[in-house]
Order: structure tokens, then sequence, then C-alpha cells
């Protein structure tokens, strides 16, 4: 008779147990921000598909220190989100040949936050141009 | 002179525990020292009891992985002057069951490797007399970083994906996989890409990119793993143009 | 007791193993075979060559080079026809694994490039980076799994060898896991079991390579032959012995001494020039180098190190980008195990045994002389290595001879007599009576660190780079002494399940026997050949009485009783043998005289 008794140890709690895992948890967390506001958005459009009254009421909601607050940490949480996500970028993505020579996986993360900082610049400047 | 170091080693005698147990022990040490030669310096000198594998103690027969400090790693390649002063944690690999102290099972991912087909499966066959298939350093490069994956199971260990469901084909076996597609010589990719899209394949993997940062040769698994979602997902799309009856 | 028919065992599953296997399922898939390794195929000890693998290829190059290079570096210890059948097969070897898979390193044309190497006159050693071994291996291992007919006992220690009517009828083992016993019965055995380096104390080997089936073999009356030539291969790490791998030479390496000079020219082999030459310098054989090394510190030439003397290996010429490529193993173990960045700075490096030329007695088609025993790659004396192995034919011989080895295997297990069972399963239970007694007695003293300590201390000592009789005379007795103590050996782990404990004592039951072998076998020659050489009065390699292989037998609890049996010379008769300018010279009066 065998006497194997093979152990097979628990997986609760995994995401606690390695800093790896911490940071890969926040940046999954750091996704139910975007998706908030894409919520806050949301409404923002069906509010404008009400008339004006509801429009001007969301605006104004918009203007609460309360949703000034929530926009800064979502502002926060999405700058997190985009930087972590260019981080494994490389790893998703088959390798990438320019001349001959593979680019580096640092490049090809800093090419990735460098537009995104370029995009969001673009935007806040037309932004600007149309509400000025 | 010579410095001494705690090693808190995780036992289980499945005759005797009924669960795993860390037991102490104090290694003396010299900076050239590994954690496999500390290892060894317990099983010759304190406690012939202690099982764990090993081999080439040079990073290449991928026997000795374990977890040092809470990390999957070659306890051939840890040198214990990096983690001196101690204490050192020493556990089996984790997610995959403990046959006796630092040793696994692994008997899963053997069978994983097996379902892979890992092997060319001849795009053109040609006979010995034909001579070898001409393959250009640029089509070499394509596969073989991949072909470099020593089986040692760090990425496993470092796979959450693969702890929470075993039925995942994980990384290191991904990685062989893709290994072949991406030979000019192997024309079997279509034959393979059942298991990368099944319910045990790729899909499984959420991209947390642990099991590259842990892989002690380079192969970077969860690219093999995200190229192929990539792939599968092409296949499953373009699936849908080809003439009725085309698909398997 | 669980009882497995086979009809052809193989033990081991390293690159002789696993390609005697993949042999036998190609020949006929109607065999049923058995390939049992004490670990994991792909942690076989083959996993370990980094170099290359010999095989002609160039149109400048011909067997015939490739056969004098084997020769003549084998000190004309060498079966020549086997030789010649040898070096006739590997170009087909090394295309079948092309075939299979193997990553060769290409040219830009994308045909597979060859390399050079020590003792090698043309470019022939068919390289995959510096991991050659392991890819190697791997694409055998992987592509074994594509033969339904080869069923595995991965992690299954072979405890003996099955010997019934006179004849080699399946072996016993133990499943690691669960320590309990299989009978595996078969028409024919294979023993691929490897080297057994470790038997010294600084070597290139991995804990496995403990010489199992040599012992096993030796056991059942099969001799060991030429167990006296040990390799030691001139560039490894200081301590630990770990390899860095001849390539490195072959890619232009230097070896300096303390005061940075090119001391291999002092030994015959210069001249020294900038760039590598082929038989020339640091791409001279193995034994040479290693000796040479010994010389210079006895000159006090070398350089102290906290692991003893060193001398430098010198590839900061070669640049970081070369070494990354051709290289890359190299370069991470300097720099990880010894904090060495070699772009930068020379790699401390001593000699250390690294190969056993001598094995189980086998004839050109493996079989040894006990019927229905047949025997591939290190553990086996298949006559190509000689007094000195040159190097990347190790890798060449795993293939071709692993091949023969499962045909001829497979060919006799098909006409071989029905097998009685039942006597084969007491023999088996004897097996496991005596194993397991080993394991219960508590009455034991001895512990296996110790005598495996002493064991590596007096190898080393005595069957050194160089030898004096008294220090081979002492650790023929230091040998003889501890196989007593081992009959008195205490086992702390009783368990069953993965106890390696008891399993490490079975084979340092193995290897005190092969070191016996080794030692004695030594001692006998009274002369200077290969890797043997001595210091007292048998300076000389002397053809009259020593062009002979010595047979080891096994004669129980005693010392082995050393025989000598004939060379196969075919058509090389022994020379000179000289490398460097000098190397040269002998081949153009060769050449000449043979013209004439």
């Amino acid at each position: 008779m065998s006497k194997r008794r093979p152990y097979v140890r628990p997986m609760a709690g995994w995401w606690r147990k390695n800093p790896f895992f911490v940071e890969y948890m926040i940046h999954e967390g750091s996704a139910l921000f975007v998706a908030a506001y894409g919520v806050v958005l949301l409404v923002g459009l069906v509010c404008l598909a009400q008339g004006e009254a509801a429009w001007n009421g969301w605006l104004a909601a918009m203007k609460h220190p309360l949703a000034l607050l929530f926009h800064l940490a979502v502002l926060a949480m999405i700058s997190y989100h985009s930087w972590s996500w260019f981080k494994i970028m490389p790893k998703t993505m088959p390798p990438l040949v320019i001349g001959g020579k593979r680019v580096a996986p640092a490049m090809i993360t800093g090419a990735g936050l460098a537009a995104t900082v370029v995009a969001s610049l673009i935007l806040l400047g037309l932004v600007w141009g149309m509400t000025r | 002179m010579a410095r001494t170091i705690t090693m808190e080693v995780l036992r289980y005698r499945p005759e005797q525990d009924a669960g795993p147990v860390f037991q102490t022990y104090e290694v003396p040490f010299t900076d050239d020292m590994s954690v496999l030669q500390g290892l060894l310096h317990i099983k010759d000198e304190l406690d012939e009891t202690l099982s764990f594998r090993w081999s080439c103690r040079m990073a290449i027969c991928g026997s000795c992985g374990m977890m040092i400090n809470g990390k999957p790693a070659l306890s051939c390649k840890t040198f214990l002057r990096d983690l001196a002063p101690g204490p050192v944690r020493i556990e089996a690999l984790n997610h995959f069951p403990i046959e006796r102290d630092l040793v696994v099972v692994m008997e899963d991912f053997i069978d994983k490797l097996e379902r892979i087909q890992p092997y060319i499966i001849p795009k053109e066959p040609r006979t010995l007399e034909q001579g070898e298939y001409l393959q250009t350093p640029a089509q070499l490069e394509k596969y073989e970083q991949f072909s470099s994956c020593i089986n040692c199971l760090l990425c496993y260990a470092a796979c959450p994906q693969y702890g929470l469901n075993p039925d995942f084909v994980g990384p290191g076996a991904l990685a062989l996989l893709h290994r072949y597609n991406a030979d000019s010589r192997d024309g079997g990719a279509a034959q393979r890409m059942e298991l990368v899209a099944a319910e045990e394949g790729v899909f499984n993997c959420t991209a947390v990119g642990y099991c590259s940062e842990v892989c002690p040769k380079h192969v970077d698994p969860a690219n093999a793993v995200n190229q192929n979602k990539t792939t599968a997902a092409a296949d499953y799309f373009l699936g849908f143009l080809k003439p009725k009856g085309s698909r398997t | 007791m669980e009882v497995y028919e086979a009809d052809v065992v193989i033990v081991g599953a390293g690159g002789a193993g696993l390609r005697a296997a993949i042999a036998v399922a190609e020949s006929d898939p109607a065999l049923k075979i058995a390939l049992v390794s004490k670990v994991y195929p792909m942690r076989s000890h083959t996993v370990a060559a980094e170099g290359g693998s010999a095989g002609v290829v160039q149109s400048h190059d011909s067997f015939e080079h490739h056969f004098n290079d084997t020769v003549s570096g084998g000190d004309w210890l060498c079966e020549q026809d086997v030789v010649d059948y040898f070096v006739a097969q590997c170009p087909e070897e090394m295309v079948q694994l092309e075939h299979w898979g193997c990553p060769w390193s290409r040219k830009p044309d994308g045909h597979v490039n060859v390399r050079a190497f020590g003792g090698m006159r043309i470019e022939r050693t068919w390289f995959a980076a510096d991991k050659t071994g392991f890819h190697m291996l791997h694409t055998l291992f992987q592509t074994s799994i594509k033969y339904p007919s080869i069923k595995r006992f991965d992690e299954y220690f072979c405890a003996d060898l099955i010997v019934e009517d006179g004849r080699a009828q399946g072996v016993a083992v133990i499943e690691i896991a669960s320590g309990e016993f299989t009978l595996i019965e078969a028409g024919a055995v294979i023993f691929a079991t490897g080297g057994a380096g470790r038997v010294f104390r600084e070597n290139t080997n991995g804990g496995i390579v403990t010489g199992d089936g040599m012992a096993l073999a030796y056991r059942h009356g099969v001799p060991l032959r030429d167990m006296e030539f040990v390799q030691y291969h001139p560039t490894c790490m200081p301590g630990t012995g770990l390899l860095f791998t001849e390539a490195c030479r072959g890619e232009g390496g230097f070896l300096l001494n303390k005061d940075g000079y090119r001391y291999l020219q002092d030994y015959g082999l210069g001249p020294a020039e900038p760039e590598p030459r082929n038989k020339a310098m640091e791409l001279g054989p193995r034994d040479r180098l290693s000796q040479a090394f010994w010389h210079e510190q006895q000159k006090g030439r070398t350089i102290d190190g906290p692991q003893g003397a060193v001398v430098h290996l010198d590839l900061r010429h070669l640049g970081e980008k070369r070494l990354r490529e051709r290289l890359p193993q190299i370069y991470e173990l300097a720099e990880e195990f010894l904090g060495v960045d070699p772009a930068l700075t020379p790699i401390p490096v001593r000699p250390a045994v690294h190969y056993t030329m001598g094995g189980i007695l086998v004839d050109g088609r493996c079989a040894s002389p006990l019927p229905g025993l047949y025997a591939a790659g290190e553990c086996s004396s298949v006559g190509i290595h000689g007094a000195n192995r040159l190097g990347s034919n190790s890798l060449a011989e795993l293939c071709v001879f692993g091949k023969v080895a499962g045909l001829e295997a497979a060919a006799f297990a098909k006409s071989a007599t029905r097998r009685d069972s039942a006597t084969l399963l007491k023999q088996a239970q004897k097996v496991e009576q005596d194993a397991r007694a080993l394991l219960t007695r508590t009455d034991g003293t001895e512990r296996i660190a110790q005598l495996r300590r002493e064991m590596a201390t007096t190898m080393e000592s005595g069957c050194g780079i160089y030898r004096l009789a008294d220090t081979m005379q002492a650790a023929c007795d230091t040998l003889d002494e501890l196989r007593q103590r081992f009959r008195n050996v205490g086992i702390q782990d009783k368990s069953s399940v993965w106890n390696n404990n008891w399993l490490l004592t079975i084979e340092l039951g193995f290897q005190l026997d092969v070191a016996q072998a080794m030692a004695c076998s030594a001692l006998n020659r009274k002369e200077s050949r290969g890797a043997h050489q001595r210091l007292d009065g048998f300076e000389q390699r002397d053809d009259e009485h020593f062009l002979k292989h010595s047979l080891a037998h096994y004669d129980g609890a005693g010392p082995p009783r050393i025989g000598y049996g004939d060379v196969k010379i075919t058509h090389s008769r022994p020379a000179v043998r000289a490398y460097g300018a000098a190397g040269e010279k002998a081949e153009k009066l060769a050449k000449e005289a043979g013209n004439g």
C-alpha cells in the first residue's frame, strides 16, 4: 500500500502574500475607477438627451466639491492604471523588430506612456480651445 | 570567521505530519554558497531526513525550484550572502501538492507537456539524405527564447490562475507550445490551436506577468501566452469569414 | 510487487536512453518499451553539456580527419573499427536531431554552423549556443512523447539488474514517490545511466552522476573497461567545479597564468598566436591542458584563490556582444556565481573531473558479454574515447550508440525465448528484501556523508591529474576499508515516501565499487597515457606492455581482479601525440612519407 499523501495548500488570501500580486490587484482594482468615470459620463449623456434642465443639473452636480474630489481620485487611479497597463504591454505583444533589432520592453512602455501624455494634451488643448 | 544563517525549512512527512511545519536549522555559510549548498549542508551534517530535488548546481537541469522567502527561485543560483542576515524561509513550490518536504508532485505538468504535442510536426517532410532544413538566424530567433525553458516550474508557482484553476495549461507548457508553432520547420500550429483556445487554454491568463519575472532563463512565458490570445481570437473571428464547413 | 512486462527496458533517460527508446519505437511500434529514470528525463546530466556535438560537415573536412583526431586524442587506446563506424554516423544523427527540432545555431544562409573545439583539426562541432546538451536532451525528450509505445517510469530508481539463465531479463526498480518496488521484465535491458564523476570531490557533474549502471553490470560479472581514464576538464569554477565550456576557447579565449602569460606555449602547444588555431595552444586536448595547469602550479605561476590555485580564462577581447551571442550561459554563470563580468575581467578557472572514459564493456554494437544486456553513453565503454575523450564526441556518442543499442536490443528481445516470470519475481523479491533490510536496520553507525567525503578525498589524491604508486595504493586501501565500513552504514530516515536518504545510500554503494575499479585499474597501469599520467618512473607511454584495455572484474567484497584485453587497431599505428607547431610538422612528415 502506498503511503503517499500529497498535501494541497489552500489558495485563500493568495494575493496578500506577495508584493507583486498586491500590485496586480491594485492595477485590476484601478480599472473600477475607469468604469466609474464611464458611468458618470454616461449619466451626463442621458441628462443631455433629457433636455436643458437635466443637463444644467448634471453640470451643477459636477461642480460640487465632492465631485471635484471624485475627479481628482479618478484621475490618479486612471494615471496609475495607464502606467501599469503599459508596463505589462511588452509582455502581451509579439516582438517588435525595427531595423533588424528587437525593441526593448522599456522602450515600448515608454512609447505607450508618451502617446498617452500627448493624446491627453491634445484633448486638453481642444477642449480648452472650444470652451474659450 | 564562518558566519551562520538561520534556514527555516517547510517540512512535510506524510507518514508522520498532519500538515506542513517549519523546522529551523543554523547553517554556517561563506559568500560563495548558494541556498542549495545550505540545504546540502543540512542534509549531510544536520538532518539526513530532509528531502529535496537537485542535480546540476548550475541552473540548467531545473530540479531545484523552491519558494525562497516567498518567491519562486532556483536554489542553486540564489546565494545566501544576498539573504543575510536571514532568516531564510524555504518552502516547496507554490500551487503544487507537496509530496514531501520540498518535493512537489509534478505529474500534472508532465501531463500538460505531453498534451501540447511538443515535437516538430513537419510542414514539409524531409528525409535524412536531404540534409537539414534551412533556417536563418532570424527564423531561429523567433522561437529560440521559448525553447530555453528548463521546466523548472517557477512560472507555475508564480501563476495565481494556475493555483486557482489547476486545469489551466499554464505558462511553461504554453511557452513550449508557442516554441513549436513559431518554428519555421513546424506545420502543426492548427492542431495545437485547439488546446490554445480551449477552456483550459490561454484565456485563463489575466496577464499578471509574474511568471516572466521569475523565469530564470528569460523565456518570458507571459509573452507566449498573450501572443496566443491574439492568435486564438483572430482564428475565432476569421472562422466566420471562411466558407461553411471548412472550420473543424 | 507490481510487475510490468516490457520487450525492452532502458535504464536512464538522458541522451542515450531517450535515443535508444526512440530507435526501438521506430524499429517496431509493437515492442513495449519501459524507460526508467531516477529523475524526470529533462533533469538527466546530458542537460549540462555546453559546447557541442561532433559531425563532419565542411567540404574540407573528412571522416578520416575526425577519425585521426579521435584516435590520437585517445592516445591510440581506441577501438578503431568502432571509431570508423562512429565518425561515419555522426552527421546523420546530427541532421536527425535537426529534423526533430534541435535549435542548432545557424549561418546567415540558414545552414547549420560549426565551431572549433579542442584537439580538432577542422571545425566540426555543431552547437546550440552554449547549451547544446540542454537542447539535445529536451529535443529528444519532447520527441519521445510522440511514441505511444514508450512507457516512462519517471523517478523510479533501479535497485538491481535481474539476471536469470545467464541472460539479463529485467530490472527491479523503486518508485521514489512511494518507496514501492516494481519488477520490470524484459527481453533485453539497456543501461544508459551516465558516468561516475561524483566519486571525485571537485567535479563538473550533477548530483545524480553516481555510476549506478556501471556498478550493477559490474556486480553481475560484466567487466568495467579502462576505468583509470578520468578526464579533467581544464576550465572549471574553483570550489564547485562547474563547467566553463571548451567553446570559450573555441571562440578564442586565452588561458593566462599569474603573469598574464599564455603558458600553454611552454608545454609543446605553441606558438602563441592571437587568433585560435586548431589543435594548438588553448585548442589543445583536455588532458594536456589540465596537465599544463598542474605544472604551472608546481612552478608557482598560478594565482592563489579562496578555493585553491587558479589560472585565468580571458575572454575580454571577444567583447560583450559576441559573448552574449555565442556564450550566453557562460556569461551568466560568471556574473551570477562568481560576480565576474567576463567582458571586463578574466574568469578564474582550474581543472575538475568531468568525464569517465571507461565503463561497461560492450562491443561495437553496444552488446555486453552478458547476453541481453546493452549499454550506451558515458556508462559504457564502446571504445571510441580511449585514454582521453575528444571534446564534443560524447554528445554525438549518445545519439550514434543510443540508436545502435536500441536497434540491437530490439532485435535481441524479439528473438529472446520466453521468460520464467515466477523465477524473475522471486529474484526481485530478494532485491527488495535486501534493500529494505538496509533501510530498516537500526544498528548501523556509519554516516553516508562521511563515507562519501572520504571516498572523494582519496580519489582526488590518488587518481588526480598526475598519479603516484603510493597515493594510488593508498586510494585502493582506503576504498577497501570504506567498502567494509559501508556494511555498517545506518540510515536516519526510515520512511517510505520520497526517502532519498535511502536511495543515496544505495548510490554510495555503487560509487564505492566504481571508485575501487578506477583506483585499482590506475595502480596496475604502469605507464603514462592520455588522462593517466604517472610521475613515479612510468612517465612514458609503453605500447609494448600497455597498448591494452584494462578490465576490472568484480570480486565480491575484495578488490577487483584487473585483466587486460586487446585494442583493435585497423589503420592508425600508435605515434607521437603532437599538437601546435610540432603537430603540424609531424602531420606534414607523415603525409610526405605516405606519398613517398
